[in-house]
């Protein structure tokens, strides 16, 4: 009896393995209300433990208004990461600008519309590098707009929901980005490594002087993820292979990923 | 019966809530502890093989749900590593109160420094090859280290919950 019982739910394992493998496969999209009623399946829960914990942790800090402090620090860090950013804009842009912008009309991002936005949850895996935050499709979000802040780009908008987004981070290893660099005559495409991990450009020709520092921004090609003249990062390590004819690099992105209290949505849709 | 079955569904989901809330942010070495598969496991343990295979597939869903890997990823490992903890399970290897008090918490941390390359090595099946991580020894070596730990305590309460439920070593 045991056994037969046994092999039952052995079986019953394997389909259920095969059921979701199958579903992995065909996966695409199509998975998106199954995702937002599972998340509204546990969002009670933990809104409970969230409402829980917080004062508790609170409490440990109370005696010095610690979270006061936090919040303050957290709304600061964000205002110095958009001065950061606009920092590195300019002296980014200005190369490009000088030669560029007098012959072709590109947007420039300050004129871009933002919507600022509160880091809720970041990721909860160790497999992707992603956060959600406390704006959706109700205050204009929609899927692909950019995130910026920290000093530079985040990433962007891959998923919706009416008060809330996931934003895949440019370090994400299926994120790939468009950028530019000195004169804005070679692009090249940054890959994410995972979380916590410095970017990578690769197969970039050697006729392309770069030294360590060099900020790399968005390229803003037509049908791209991102407008031009964002700051997404800077050189760290230069990796030449003797007898090559390019070299990679490991870039350190601009804006600080760690510390992601408050973003801005760039109210800007890819191929517009 | 039935008291079983909803305590077993609170706790899966408030687990689930606790992963998501508290023990994701609280990454160790920047890896997070995934107690999602610490709790198939746990109910392995206690010998019920439905039970922990149902509840592991259930627990990986709904953390896919709040997760940008491969949906249902994370739940066909839970899968898996209760089907090979239940294995022992049935046998009475990992008994709380009859085998040596190191012995559960020994198989616990097997599964967790086994559950990222698992992880890594079926998404790599499924056609997910940008899962593999530089950190995933650090992956492996802080989730087995957590496991061991979480182990005693996740596999009693597991044990009240198959005790609830009148559920029979299967």
């Amino acid at each position: 009896m045991a056994s037969a019982r046994t092999r039952r739910g052995v079986l019953s394992g394997t389909v259920a393995v095969i059921l979701v493998l199958v579903i992995i496969i065909a996966s695409g999209g199509v998975l998106s209300g199954i995702k937002a009623a599972g998340r509204a399946v546990v969002a009670p829960f933990a809104w409970v433990l969230t409402e829980v914990t917080r004062p508790i942790g609170n409490a440990f800090a109370g005696a010095f208004n610690y979270s006061d402090v936090v919040a303050q620090n957290r709304q600061l860090r964000a205002e110095l990461g958009r001065a950061e950013m606009q920092g590195n804009e300019s002296s980014a842009m200005l190369q490009q600008l000088q030669e560029v912008t007098t012959l072709q009309n590109l947007p420039f991002v300050g004129s871009i519309r933002v919507v600022t936005a509160q880091v809720t949850t970041n990721s909860p895996t160790n497999f992707s590098a992603s956060f959600t935050i406390a704006r959706g499709s109700d205050d204009g979000l929609l899927t692909g707009m950019p995130v910026v802040g920290n000093g530079g780009l985040i990433g962007r908008v891959v998923a919706v929901s009416a008060h809330s987004a996931t934003v895949l981070m440019i370090t994400d290893a299926t994120a790939i980005t468009g950028a530019t660099f000195g004169n804005g005559h070679t692009d090249v495409l940054i890959n994410g490594r995972g979380v916590d991990e410095n970017v990578v450009a690769t197969a970039v020709p050697l006729s392309s002087p770069i030294t360590p520092g060099t900020v790399f921004t968005t390229s803003g090609l037509s049908g791209g993820l991102y407008p031009p003249g964002i700051p997404v990062a800077t050189v760290h390590t230069v990796l030449l292979t003797p007898g090559a004819s390019t070299y990679d690099f490991s870039l350190t992105p601009t804006a600080d990923l760690h510390h992601l209290g408050y973003v801005d949505v760039m109210l800007w849709e890819p191929g517009t | 019966m039935t008291r079983g079955l909803v305590a077993l569904v609170i706790c899966t989901v408030m687990l689930v809530a606790v992963q998501i809330t508290i023990i994701s942010p609280l990454r160790i070495a920047g890896v997070v502890v995934m107690l999602v598969w610490l709790w198939p496991v746990s109910l392995a343990l206690t010998g019920r093989t439905v039970v922990s295979v149902g509840a592991g597939f259930v627990t990986g869903l709904l953390f896919d749900t709040h997760s940008l890997t491969p949906f249902g990823l994370t739940g066909v490992v839970g899968v898996l590593l209760a089907l090979a903890a239940a294995q022992l399970g049935r046998e009475g290897v990992g008994d709380l109160d009859a085998a040596a008090w190191w012995v559960t918490p020994a198989l616990a941390s097997a599964a967790g420094f086994s559950a990222p390359l698992i992880f890594i090595i079926l998404g790599f099946l499924t056609g997910h090859t940008t899962l593999w991580r530089g950190n995933l020894g650090v992956m492996m070596v802080v989730n087995a280290v957590a496991f061991f730990v979480l182990a005693r305590p996740l596999t009693r309460l597991a044990q009240r919950v198959a005790e609830s439920g009148g559920w029979s070593r299967t």
